[in-house]
């Protein structure tokens, strides 16, 4: 009578199995090693997701952040960050995260009637003043890096 | 058998596959009730969102996506962690898991990359139960599992990089690197009965416990590392003995009711499996979080795919004891949110941010839940 308290282990892989894991083995493994090396080609260097460079959050202090738009009729307009977006996003472009920055220009150019948006971050340290500015209908802003004034 | 083809297929301790997966699927699913749903009325404000991936395009995920989302993985996850668990279900674990935490920058904990990459080789792991980790004999049982080797090397990968990326910073590295060096041999250890392995492995254990109690991490990162070098450099007698003692009313109660023909397919067991699936996504009614009922819902039709099948190909009680690790799932989730701030934590910070905005009405509504759920 068979027991109730064993049961075979599972059986050994065939040599097709095997192959077909080894495809996936090293496949799985050779993406492991690349996404890293991506960040040497990244273009924001804050962005280092996927690397393994740090476990912890983001130690970067925040810069203080204004952005204003230009209307079709010339008016210029302040715009209150933390009124449009969640103050995490806020943070994320007060850290000059390029890809929420682009993304915050784009959306305010969605708004009817809008010509060009600016957002400056000034850091006060090695960063120094970042004005970013996006032509609506452009692809992507114009950025200007300023050493921060002593 | 070639060296390489003996590191990925050679065997190993069947206690290690079996308490690493019902860990870190516990570890997860606790993870995302208490450290990520707080944070989820973040999510869709203003109408903004980068995600991590341009695959999810204009797509803004709101609060409920975000909650129903860890309610399906967390509760999915528990499920397969209390009962023998499920390719297809750990599957939708992994893409529900990395579907919640890529869909918006908000989420940028690094180790939940990690987690994904792990729960990538969970569907690959051996499915396995109690019984066949932990049988009577004194010998732990052995057998192939390159998922689980797999998941050694991509651990000893990670730890690699922390310990090229602080070279290159001109940090200290030797810690990481021993790190690294252990997890690529931790595998080999349970194919070898010399006692000087033995001896080395929990020493070489030492040095991953020591690098996370030293570095500073996010949330429950150190936990899951910890404990995952617990399970995967003890040596194979002490693993085995201490599975034995956890799985003990596992083997000895559940196990045995899993005993019946394929054949004598009771109609009561459909019934009571149907019931069962119905019933549970019913207590995430007490849950208050937009989205849960939802993800609920969706963990039991997950369930009904899983379970369909087996109605027919498995022993007749396993069905059953599925729909009850769902119902358990559901049930963890509530008294989890229950005795926790979760839910306060998701209410106030969703009611100072609407403040914060201006959204004076949102903000208010928020409030008087945070009221009601304040401990």
């Amino acid at each position: 009578m068979r027991s109730v308290e064993t049961e075979p282990p599972p059986p050994h892989p065939s040599p097709k199995n095997r192959r077909r894991s080894g495809v996936f083995i090293g496949g799985f493994i050779l993406l492991q090693f690349l996404i890293p090396l991506t960040y040497l080609a990244r273009e924001d260097t804050a962005d280092d997701r996927f690397t393994w460079r740090s476990f912890s959050g983001p130690d970067e202090p925040v810069c203080e952040t204004s952005a204003s738009l230009e209307t079709i009729d010339g008016r210029r307009e302040e715009l209150a960050l933390k009124r449009l977006i969640h103050r995490d996003w806020v943070d994320y472009v007060g850290r000059n995260r390029r890809v929420v920055v682009e993304a915050f220009l784009q959306k305010q150019c969605e708004a009817e009637g809008v010509l060009e948006v600016e957002l400056i971050n000034r850091c006060g340290d090695d960063r120094g003043i970042r004005e970013y500015r996006l032509r609506c209908g452009g692809e992507r802003s114009h950025e200007t890096v300023r050493t921060a004034a002593r | 058998m070639r060296p390489l083809t003996r590191y990925w297929f050679g065997d190993v301790a069947l206690a290690r596959p079996y308490l690493v997966l019902r860990f870190v699927l516990t570890m997860l699913a606790f993870d995302s009730w208490l450290n990520l749903m707080p944070h989820g009325a973040k999510y869709g404000v203003g109408g903004f969102n980068v995600a991590h991936f341009p695959v999810f395009g204009d797509f803004v995920p709101g609060s409920p996506f975000y909650l129903g989302v860890l309610a399906f993985t967390g509760v999915l996850a528990l499920s397969q962690a209390l009962y023998r668990p499920h390719r297809i279900a750990l599957a939708l674990v992994a893409i529900g898991y990395t579907v919640g935490w890529t869909c918006s920058l908000l989420d940028s904990v690094s180790y939940h990359y990690l987690m994904s990459l792990y729960l990538g080789c969970f569907v690959f792991f051996p499915m396995l139960s109690a019984r066949a980790a932990f049988s009577r004999s004194d010998r732990a049982p052995r057998g192939s599992a390159w998922a689980y080797v797999l998941f050694c090397v991509t651990t000893a990968i990670v730890y690699f990089y922390v310990a090229a990326w602080g070279a290159a910073d001109g940090e200290p590295y030797w810690l990481p690197m021993v790190c690294s060096g252990a997890y690529l041999v931790a595998s080999m250890q349970d194919r070898s009965d010399s006692p000087a392995t033995q001896i080395a492995m929990p020493f070489l254990g030492v040095a991953p416990v020591a690098f996370h109690v030293v570095t500073p991490m996010e949330s429950w990162f150190p936990i899951y590392m910890i404990g995952i070098a617990v399970l995967v450099f003890t040596p194979t007698r002490s693993i085995h003995v201490a599975g034995r003692a956890v799985t003990a009313p596992a083997r000895s109660w559940l196990q045995d009711q899993s005993e019946g023909g394929i054949d004598e397919r009771a109609s009561q067991v459909f019934y009571f499996s149907l019931v069962g699936l119905i019933a549970a996504p019913v207590v995430s009614m007490f849950v208050d979080l937009p989205g849960v009922k939802t993800g609920c819902a969706l963990t039991a039709i997950a369930m009904l795919f899983v379970i369909g099948r087996q109605l027919y190909l498995t022993p007749k009680w396993r069905p059953l004891w599925r729909a009850a690790s769902l119902f358990g799932g559901c049930l963890a989730l509530w008294v989890t949110v229950a005795t926790s701030t979760a839910r306060f934590d998701y209410y106030r910070s969703g009611a100072i941010d609407a403040d914060l905005r201006g959204d004076h009405d949102t903000a208010a509504l928020m409030q008087e839940k945070a009221e009601r759920y304040a401990r």
